[in-house]
Formats: structure tokens, C-alpha cells, sequence
């Protein structure tokens, strides 16, 4: 067990798994000798070679079906794209062959493409983005979204085995800001269960990534006043589906809490499941609280108005609880 | 290939959005050889142009659809009979929506799924009234600003506990928004036991009776049910005056040999409602002795049928329930209520048919609504209905509103007389005993008497003297039994 | 730099010095009889109604797609398109299976999942093309990526139509491939009309194979329906990557001889274009050349064609048996098992 911050947690499950696994590489832009442009894959290049950490040409495409050509081959490809804002340019080859390989060909794509996503830092429009509803409902890949250093360690290993294609979204803001004991030795989280981040009875919040210490710091301004329940769901798809029924239905208020925009975000899709499901449970409706529907804005007081802030998860708790 | 039974030509399908194509030309005509693959017709469609080669050799027996004519994709267009083989009965062209069971073309599929996707989406009433407890007050929600009367809302949770206890939320001090009642609160009002909320504005109306001893399921024939307090009744104006809440005295600590349990919201309500009831109304209790023997015999033959062909437990109940109907037109205020300083006449009948609930928790009284409208089969089919809802727990605070008169049944364990509790506003119920056999004396046609074993129930009715007087009683009760003892079936 | 015209054979001793002998070659006439045989029978099936969606075949381009799939290794790879049948059967995939998957039926390699031919056999070396075109390229050249990164003697061949030359995938992927020279042969069938969209609005150098100079890499035209001249290339081309020598960009130059689809009767395409092409016929074309240079006779000839429409006629007749998917399969297998990943590729 040591101390390392979410940054090196990936880092350290990342390097693990390329020296126990010789099908392991990792490929994306200035990954090499740059080591990234996090740093996530600093040092990676002197110890496996540039055929193990390769510097690919400016071509999410050529990274991201190089990666599953490759996977189909046997190998365990991670690819980085440089922000999770640029896997655009790679969205027909993740929707189009990944995705469906399996389905209608029988062949598995065991691919990692790591992304890192988020805002908070005057990123602007194409450097800050959280896109992963749009890939959570393209039925064939799997969303993950670690929130603590242990996770993000265990979830790139399980990402890594998972024979699917696996986006692994890690939060560029949490990558230094947060630190925390990581076992040194390999771990996997499962991929499709949820973790429980603080116990309560009066309100669950359902959430994942950055927002999740959001969450937390809310909770602890009112905690004298409402006993609230964090679900960190730690993957988007597939998702804990029981765990959050069983929290709604311990609870009975509900607040659903994304950083992606409100319109469609994942959030969607886990509220309408709950008053499907649970709706004879519910003693207030269902609350959603995320980013308006805007492109991420460039200056801060705009930007601090777009990403929800501790306070807006505050008065939404307490709205909640009044109710 | 050869075909040793007859082939079908269909219009095939030239590209994807292609619906339809036109048959230009027959190149072979009806009783033609013609060899596998070869040629047959020529079609236009949106697309293209092209040839149809056959499916099979043989001889072209029938030709469906002629030159000039535009079909749906799929259509049968000819039929290829093996040689010598007898040409297949004429049929008219089949009609462009059937699909060929062969290639799933797209339009098949989509046709098999939309028909399969049809029964499943049609929710049963009953399904969407389960689903809401509350109905129209659920609906008013989400904007938080809506609630004028918070009070009165009540939130699925709270509504699904709240009818799983018996209890009135209306009864409960609510602490969510606008006075709402919350999860919290019922829960804790459940829990509390001992303590009681101090009394609602409004004061109860629903009410029960009888001292009976709560039956559990009977013996086949007569589903049993002493009478019951009835659950949730939001805002309902106050009628009968507000009987003060009984102070409730702290038990203390049990002595050597006594042990205690708290005393269930259920259970709290059926003593305050009896006690209300005894205050309020004038009971009398009167006894009549009816001879079954006729519905005995009746019951006997109808039953199979009526299990069988409609899947109902004809029950002695359904025909104590119908000829009460029947006589209660013509005694129209056992069906009444003192309401103020006014005396209420219904033209409609809702029966309550009182049901035990397991384990001696308690008593609830389901009604079947507008039961004059209802023969002998509805109202076995509905008696059933409620029974088997109010054990299973799937009553809605609508079935348990509105009765008009209430029937129970403590018969099945054998008593032959009873004073039940009327039901508040109500102004009679009544008590059905045990059919017994007894020898009687029995008149012929000239006035001769003799003894015959016959099938013999006592039926007491209790009765608030306010407004029935005992003749008025005593006259209902004698019409009762006749259409009892003269059952005519032809009439029910 | 100008790029190569290859040049045609024309005789057995050259056959064999480019690695056939007689025996392969009369496999290469089989191979193609059989390709052709499946995707004309194809066509009478579709329009019996027998099989659903639609319906593209290749012909014109049996030669290109035989000759190349012949030149590959036995543990090479390839992501052959709707034009490239030949190469299926080359590989050796079973007639009667792909008459099944035209038909939607549970024995067609994708259960009918997807249709005509989004299909393959990775156990014969072959990914399964997508609609979205060349998407493939860059995945096959991402199996070639591997092969480097395992130094393994092991070739991928990327198709592309020179219509799809157009998108980004293309460019993206030979890009990719000349940096890293890694071991992938890009084959451009280039049939004169992507759908109806002729090659002057399509692109707008002289040769696609011009475009290899600016990745690096050389680029070679071939008639594409000499077979042997297909051949030729595609070896000399497989060989070199094997050997750590980079790409190599093959144009082969044929004319689509039908519409796009069977729904599409090509009006756009002038009648003497139709004409001059179906003088050149590959599949003609071989068997007189078999005729002259290879001594094969009528019986010989009557021998190969005779069983080859025995094996379709009995492939039929299997691959109708064949059930149609149950309603029950539809949500399997969306996600891969870890079982799934137990295959030689995968260890």
C-alpha cells in the first residue's frame, strides 16, 4: 500500500500489466517519448521500447482501428487519445467495427482506449468534455469512470482483461488533485458495480467521476441537517443497476449528478430506470442536477456557472429534503 | 431442382426500400412446361427491371397476378405444379399484406413484429389502478410549487404503505412540503404503537362492526369475512359527529405472567370505529330462519358450469348478495343513511362484503360497487374479485370507499346467530349464519303436514333504529327470504 | 515516380518461377468458376425471393480477388469487400455457408446477423468487412502492427474500392503503414464507378497507385483480369512485406460488369464500355489461356466444371435447410466472455 494520486494509480496499474503481459501496448499521440501529455506513460518508453510504446501520427483513426486490428490479432491494445474530446474522430471506428465485431462476426476486440475527460480549468469547448453517454448507448462497448486512485488502478487492469471494447474515462482533474493509499499489488474492480461512498438514509445521490467529491463536499456542509447516501457508480456501462435500486428504495429521494450536459446524459437513462422500477418507492420525484446544455465554455465565471459546483448539489439536496 | 410439390413464384424484393414491383410480361403461360432457373416473368420495380426465374420445374398451373399489375413484394404471383401433378385449387390472389413464409423480407419481419408488439402494450384496468394508489393526486407533482393543499398529496411510497397497514394518511401529521405526509411520518406514525397523533380536522367516517370472531379462509363455500375498518379515505367531509379520541393510558411494565405487543394502527381503528358505531346508531338485531334447500339444489347444478365456462367459485354468498339486491329495491332506506337532519335515498346499491385478513390482523370491507346492476354471475365473479384482492393485498382506497350495505359471513365456523356492528353511515348489515340441516315442518298443496330434512340458514340483520323501524325491518327481511326460498332463475 | 505497369504472363515456366505449377493452376480455374458459379446463382436466388436485403456481387473482378487471395500465406490475414468473393473461396470457405448467409439462415458465419457478404472466417485469416467503407484498411493495417510488434513473417492485405479512396481512412492508414513500414499490402480494386460516380469525379490523379509515392511506399497498376498478372504482383508485393520491405499499393484495373447492387441495372455506364470489358472476360481469359499454354482439354475442362456445379447445386440445397435465426438469439452476444478470447490469435 502507498500513497499515489489518481494520476499514478493509472500509471502504476497501466505499467503492472504491460510487465506481466507482453501482449500489452500502449499507442496514442506523444505518448513516447514525451510521455503523454499527462504524463500517464512517462518513463513507459524507456522500459518496453518504441514497439510497445508507439508513437502514433496525428490519426485517432489510425490509432483507434489500428488498435482493434491489432486486438484481433491477439494483442491488448490501450490506445490514449490525447483529450477524451478528440474520440470523435475516431466515433465510426468504435461504432462501427468495435462496437459490432462481436456481435456479427463472433470476433472479440479486446481494446482499451483511455480518455481523459473533464473540465474545470478553462480547457474551452474541445478540451473538457464528458462524452460517455453517447458510447454507453451503442450497445457492444463498456464505459468505465473511476472517481478514487484505488479504482482508477483496479478499473485499468479490469479494463485491460475485458475481451470488449473499454473506454476507460479518467478525470483530468482529479489527476493530481486527488491522492490516496493504492495497493501495490495487481487488483481488478469489476466493471459494472457500483461502490458505495458515503452511507446515509434521507437522499441518494447516483453519480460518478469528478462530481462524486462533489458530492461529498456537499454532503458535508449538510450534514447536520440530511443524512445523504453517494453512489459512485464507477462504471457507466454497463451499470449497477441493483445498487442504485437499493439505495433509491432506502432512501426514497433521489439525486441523479453528471458533469456531462443534462439533455440525454447518462443520467437520463438511470432516472427514467429508477421511476420505472422503484416508482412505487419514490416519496419525491427524481432530480437531475449536470452541465446546461452549452458546449463547455472558455472563461471561468462562465465555466464555473456550466460545471455544477458544490453549492448547486447543496440546494438540490436541500430542495430534496424539504420536499 | 425438380419439384415434387408445388412451388410458388413471389414478387422479390429488388432493393432494400423497394416495396412493390409490376409484372410487365408472362413469358411462359398457364399450362406451359418450364425447366428450374429458367425464365418465367418479367417485373419492373423502382429500381430496375428484370427478369424472374423460376423456382422449379414443372408445369406454370396458375398464374395469379396479370400483366399490367402492381403488387406488394412477397405476393404470390404463380404456381409451378410438378408435371402431371393436378393443378392446386384456384385461390384468389392472396392479399399484398400476407407475407411469404419463406425469406424474411423485411417488410415480414417488420409486420411480425408490430403484431407481436400489439397484446403486449395494452395495460388491464386493473394493472394501471394498482399502479396508482393516488390517482389523480400523484399526478401533481414534479414542480414543487404545485401543491396548494400539500396535505392532501400523497407520494406513491407513502400511498403503498399506507394501504399495506390500513392506515388513512389523513390521519398522519405530515412534515414534508405544504404539510405533505412523508415516508418518514407514516413510518414513524406505524411504528409509534402507543402514541397517537392528535385528532385530524377532519374525523373519521369509515367504520366497522361486528364483535365476530375473524375467520380465516373457510370452508369452500362461503368466503368469510367479519367486518373491517375501511383504510385510507382522503378528505371526506365530516358526517357522522367526531367522537372524541379515547385518552390512551401508558401500559406501564407487564406483570409476572402477562406479556405485551403493541397495538397495530389496524387494530386501533377497528376499536375506535365499533365504539363510534354503538355510540352513533340505534341497533336492533332481528332473526329470520330461511329455507335453502332450492338454492342448495341450484348452487349444485350451476357450479361446474360456472367454474368451467367462466372461471368463477359460485359461492352461497353471490346468491345471498343478489336476492338482498333484489329486495332492498323495494325497502330503499336499508340501503339509506341519516345524513345532518337529512334522510338519504340511493339508487344505487354498493355492497360490502367484509373479509378477514390472515392471523387475526384484522377486518377490511371491499365494496362491489353498483351491485343492483349486476346477475348472480357478476356478482360471484365480483365477490371473488374483492375477496381474493383484499388478501392478497392489492385493494385500492376506492374499494374500500362508498358501501351502501354491508353482508358478513362468520357462518363457516358454525355460528347460527350473531348481532353484527352496523357500518358507519350505513343503516343496516347483515350477518349470514351456518347452513344447517334440520328437520322442519313442511306444508303440501292441500295443508298437510309433514317433516322433510331441509337446508336451513339463519340470517340476522342488525338495523339502526333511528330510521328503520321494525315492521319496515321485518317486511325487507320477508322479501329476503323469498326470493331466497323461491329462487327463479330466470330472473337472476 | 511513375508508377509500374506490371506485365502479363505468358507462359508455364514463367507460371512456375513466380511459384505455380500446373496443379495450382487448374485450383485457380476452379476457384474462380466457383466464385462466379456462387454469386450468379446468388443472383437468381434473390430474385426468387429467397434472399432478403440486398444483394452485391463482383463480377468482372473473379481474377483479381482469386489471383491475390493465391499469393497469400497460409497465416496471413486480409479484409477482403463485396467485390472480392474470390478471395473467400480461395481461403477456403464453404460454399454452402455463404449461400446461408445470403439467406439469413443460422449457418451463415454471421448467423444472421449481418448479410451478403459481411461475413468471414477469421480461422481462414479473414475480418469481415463493415458498410462504412475502406473502415477496414486501417484494421488491417492495425493486424499488420501487430505482426511487427511480435516480429512475426506474418502479412495482412487491405482492399479498398477507389471510390472509398476518398475518405480519410484511406489516407489515415497508408500513412500509418509508411512510417512504420509495417507488413500490409493495400489492394485498390478499382472497377471505373463507384456506384454511379465515375472515376473522373471520384479522384483526380491519373493512377490511385500514384498516390503510394506520397506514404512512401511503391504502387504498381495490374490488369485485373490476368489472373496470373494479378498473381504476380500480389506475391512479389506479400513477399516483400514479409521480408520487413514495407507496403505496396496494387491498383488492379477491372470494370464492374453489373450495376451496384442487383436493384441497380447500371444505365450510366455506356453500352461499349460493357461490351469491350466482356471481351476481356477473366474467367474466359484463363481458360484459354489454360487451353494454350497448359494443355488442359475438353475433358479436363468438362471434369472441373461439372463438379463445381455439383458442389453449388448440393451448397443450395444445404444452406436451405438451414434454419432461420430464432427470435430467442437476437440480444446474444453482444458482449464478448472471456471464453471468447480462447483462440490461437488470443493466447
Amino acid at each position: 500500500m502507498s500513497e499515489k494520486t489518481y494520476l499514478q494509480a493509472i500509471s502504476d496499474g497501466l505499467r503492472q500489466e504491460m510487465r506481466r503481459d507482453e501482449r500489452v501496448f500502449v499507442i496514442g499521440e506523444d505518448v513516447g517519448v514525451y510521455g503523454g501529455a499527462f504524463k500517464v506513460t512517462l518513463g513507459f518508453q524507456e522500459e518496453f521500447g518504441p514497439w510497445r510504446v508507439i508513437d502514433s501520427p496525428l490519426s485517432e483513426t489510425a490509432i483507434v482501428a489500428g488498435c482493434t486490428g491489432a486486438a484481433i490479432m491477439g494483442m491488448r491494445p490501450v490506445a490514449e487519445m490525447q483529450f477524451a474530446d478528440f474520440v470523435s474522430c475516431a466515433w465510426d471506428h468504435l461504432v462501427t467495427v468495435a462496437a459490432k465485431q462481436r456481435y456479427r462476426a463472433g470476433t472479440p476486440v479486446p481494446i482499451v482506449v483511455r480518455l481523459p475527460s473533464g473540465g474545470g480549468f478553462s480547457g474551452g469547448p474541445f478540451h473538457s468534455q464528458n462524452p460517455e453517454s453517447s458510447f454507453a448507448h451503442i450497445p457492444g462497448l463498456k464505459c468505465v469512470c473511476p472517481a478514487t486512485p484505488a479504482d482508477a488502478k483496479g478499473l485499468i487492469i479490469s479494463a485491460i482483461e475485458d475481451p470488449n471494447p473499454v473506454l476507460f474515462f479518467e478525470h483530468k482533474h482529479l489527476y493530481r488533485r486527488l491522492k490516496a493509499d493504492v495497493p501495490d499489488e495487481r487488483y481488478t474492480v469489476p466493471i459494472g458495480k457500483a461502490r458505495t461512498h458515503l452511507e446515509g438514509d434521507d437522499i441518494s445521490v447516483i453519480t460518478w467521476g469528478a462530481m462524486v467529491h462533489t458530492a461529498a463536499e456537499a454532503a458535508k456542509e449538510l450534514e447536520d441537517e440530511v443524512s445523504v447516501e453517494i453512489i459512485d457508480l464507477r462504471s457507466v456501462m454497463p451499470w449497477d443497476k441493483a445498487a442504485v435500486l437499493e439505495s433509491a428504495r432506502k432512501t426514497s429521494k433521489v439525486l441523479v449528478l453528471h458533469e456531462d450536459n443534462r439533455t440525454g446524459g447518462f443520467g437520463a437513462e438511470i432516472a427514467a430506470t429508477i421511476a420505472e422500477d422503484a416508482f412505487e418507492d419514490l416519496d419525491a420525484p427524481i432530480r437531475r442536477i449536470a452541465a446546461p446544455d452549452t458546449p463547455v465554455p472558455f472563461s471561468p465565471p462562465l465555466e464555473k456557472a456550466f460545471i455544477p459546483q458544490v453549492s448547486d448539489v447543496v440546494a438540490g439536496l436541500k430542495e430534496l429534503a424539504e420536499y | 431442382m425438380a419439384t415434387s410439390t408445388s412451388v410458388d413464384v413471389v414478387m422479390p424484393q429488388m432493393g432494400v426500400s423497394v416495396s412493390e414491383g409490376t409484372v410487365t410480361k408472362w413469358l411462359k403461360q398457364e399450362g406451359e412446361p418450364i425447366e428450374a432457373d429458367e425464365a418465367l416473368l418479367e417485373i419492373s420495380t423502382d429500381k430496375v427491371d428484370t427478369e424472374v426465374p423460376s423456382p422449379g420445374a414443372g408445369v406454370v398451373a396458375q398464374i395469379l397476378v396479370q400483366e399490367g399489375e402492381t403488387v406488394d413484394v412477397g405476393t404470390r404471383l404463380a404456381v409451378i405444379a410438378p408435371e402431371g401433378a393436378a393443378a392446386p385449387a384456384a385461390e384468389p390472389p392472396e392479399p399484398s399484406k400476407e407475407a411469404v413464409p419463406e425469406p424474411a423480407t423485411a417488410q415480414a419481419a417488420a409486420e411480425a413484429s408490430a403484431a407481436s408488439d400489439g397484446p403486449q402494450q395494452t395495460p388491464t384496468a386493473e394493472t394501471v389502478a394498482e399502479a396508482k394508489p393516488a390517482p389523480t393526486e400523484a399526478s401533481r407533482t414534479t414542480d414543487g410549487g404545485g401543491n396548494d393543499d400539500g396535505r392532501s398529496f400523497v407520494s406513491p411510497v407513502v400511498a403503498r404503505i399506507a394501504s399495506e397497514h390500513g392506515v388513512d394518511p389523513g390521519q398522519v401529521e405530515g412534515t414534508g412540503r405544504g404539510g405533505r405526509v412523508t415516508k418518514q411520518d407514516i413510518l414513524g406514525f406505524i411504528e409509534s404503537g402507543a402514541e397517537r397523533p392528535p385528532v385530524a380536522a377532519q374525523p373519521e367516517e369509515a367504520s366497522p362492526e361486528a364483535p365476530q370472531p375473524p375467520s380465516s379462509p373457510t370452508p369452500a363455500e362461503v368466503p368469510s369475512a367479519p367486518p373491517t375498518p375501511a383504510p385510507p379515505r382522503p378528505a371526506e367531509p365530516a358526517r357522522a359527529p367526531a367522537a372524541a379520541p379515547a385518552p390512551t393510558a401508558q401500559a406501564g411494565q407487564p406483570d409476572v405472567g402477562e406479556s405485551f405487543e403493541p397495538i397495530t394502527a389496524m387494530r386501533r381503528g377497528i376499536a375506535e370505529h365499533m365504539r363510534r358505531s354503538l355510540d352513533t346508531s340505534a341497533h336492533v338485531t332481528t332473526v329470520f330462519e330461511v329455507d335453502m334447500t332450492k338454492v342448495v339444489q341450484l348452487r349444485k347444478q350451476l357450479k361446474l358450469a360456472y367454474e368451467q365456462g367462466h372461471g368463477v367459485n359460485l359461492t352461497y354468498l353471490a346468491f345471498i348478495a343478489r336476492a338482498t339486491v333484489e329486495a332492498i329495491r323495494n325497502w330503499p332506506w336499508m340501503n339509506g343513511e341519516i345524513r345532518g337532519d337529512k334522510i338519504v335515498t340511493k339508487t344505487f346499491t354498493n355492497l360490502g362484503i367484509a373479509v378477514a385478513l390472515e392471523g387475526g390482523k384484522g377486518l377490511i370491507v371491499p365494496v362491489v360497487k353498483n351491485a343492483e346492476e349486476r346477475n348472480l354471475l357478476g356478482l360471484a365473479r365480483a365477490i371473488a374479485d374483492v375477496a381474493d384482492r383484499a388478501r392478497n393485498k392489492k385493494l385500492t382506497p376506492d374499494d374500500v370507499q362508498g358501501g351502501t350495505f354491508t353482508i358478513t359471513n362468520p357462518g363457516g365456523w358454525g355460528a347460527i346467530m350473531g348481532t353484527p356492528i352496523i357500518s358507519q353511515p350505513q343503516v343496516a348489515i347483515l350477518d349470514v349464519e351456518a347452513l344447517v340441516k334440520r328437520p322442519v315442518v313442511v306444508a303440501d298443496d292441500r295443508g298437510n303436514d309433514s317433516i322433510a330434512i331441509r337446508s336451513m340458514m339463519n340470517l340476522c340483520l342488525s338495523y339502526d333504529h333511528r330510521l328503520v323501524d321494525g315492521a319496515y325491518a321485518a317486511q325487507f327481511m320477508k322479501e329476503l327470504r323469498e326470493n331466497l326460498e323461491s329462487w327463479d332463475e330466470s330472473a337472476y | 515516380m511513375a508508377v509500374r505497369e506490371a506485365e502479363p504472363l505468358s507462359s508455364l515456366r514463367e507460371v512456375r518461377e513466380a511459384g505455380l505449377d500446373r496443379e495450382d493452376l487448374l485450383d485457380v480455374y476452379r476457384n474462380l468458376l466457383i466464385t462466379r458459379g456462387i454469386e450468379e446463382r446468388g443472383h437468381i436466388l434473390y430474385k426468387q425471393g429467397k434472399i432478403p436485403g440486398s444483394f452485391y456481387t463482383g463480377r468482372g473482378n473473379e481474377a483479381a480477388a482469386v489471383g491475390i487471395a493465391t499469393a497469400m500465406g497460409p497465416d496471413d490475414v486480409g479484409t477482403p469487400l463485396h467485390r472480392d468473393m474470390g478471395v473467400h473461396v480461395t481461403r477456403g470457405v464453404e460454399p454452402w455457408r455463404i449461400f446461408a448467409q445470403y439467406m439469413g439462415r443460422s449457418d451463415g458465419p454471421s448467423k444472421g446477423k449481418d448479410g451478403n457478404v459481411h461475413m468471414a472466417d477469421l480461422k481462414l485469416g479473414l475480418l469481415a468487412m463493415v458498410s462504412h467503407l475502406p473502415a477496414m484498411l486501417p484494421v488491417a493495417v492495425g493486424c499488420a502492427l501487430a505482426f511487427r510488434i511480435r516480429n512475426e513473417r506474418r502479412v495482412a492485405v487491405a482492399w479498398f474500392g477507389e471510390g472509398a479512396a476518398a475518405r480519410g481512412d484511406t489516407h489515415e492508414g497508408m500513412n500509418f503503414a509508411g512510417v512504420r513500414r509495417l507488413p500490409v499490402v493495400f489492394v485498390c480494386d478499382n472497377n471505373q464507378w463507384a456506384y454511379s460516380t465515375p472515376t473522373h469525379l471520384g479522384y483526380s490523379v491519373e493512377h490511385l497507385a500514384d498516390r503510394a509515392a506520397a506514404y512512401g511506399f511503391e504502387g504498381v497498376v495490374v490488369d485485373g483480369t490476368d489472373v496470373l498478372a494479378v498473381y504476380r504482383e500480389a506475391k512479389r508485393a506479400i513477399e516483400k512485406a514479409r521480408e520487413g520491405g514495407g507496403p505496396t499499393l496494387i491498383e488492379s484495373q477491372t470494370l464492374r460488369m453489373e450495376g451496384h447492387a442487383v436493384h441497380d441495372d447500371a444505365f450510366y455506364v455506356p453500352k461499349e464500355l460493357f461490351e469491350e470489358w466482356a471481351r476481356r472476360d477473366p474467367i474466359e481469359r484463363f481458360r484459354s489461356w489454360l487451353r494454350e499454354n497448359a494443355e488442359m482439354g475438353d475433358e479436363e475442362e468438362d471434369e472441373i466444371s461439372g463438379s463445381v456445379k455439383r458442389l453449388l447445386g448440393e451448397s443450395i440445397r444445404r444452406a436451405e435447410e438451414s434454419p432461420l435465426p430464432d427470435p430467442s438469439e437476437l440480444t446474444e452476444g453482444v458482449y464478448a466472455t472471456p471464453e471468447d478470447l480462447d483462440t490461437p490469435h488470443h493466447k
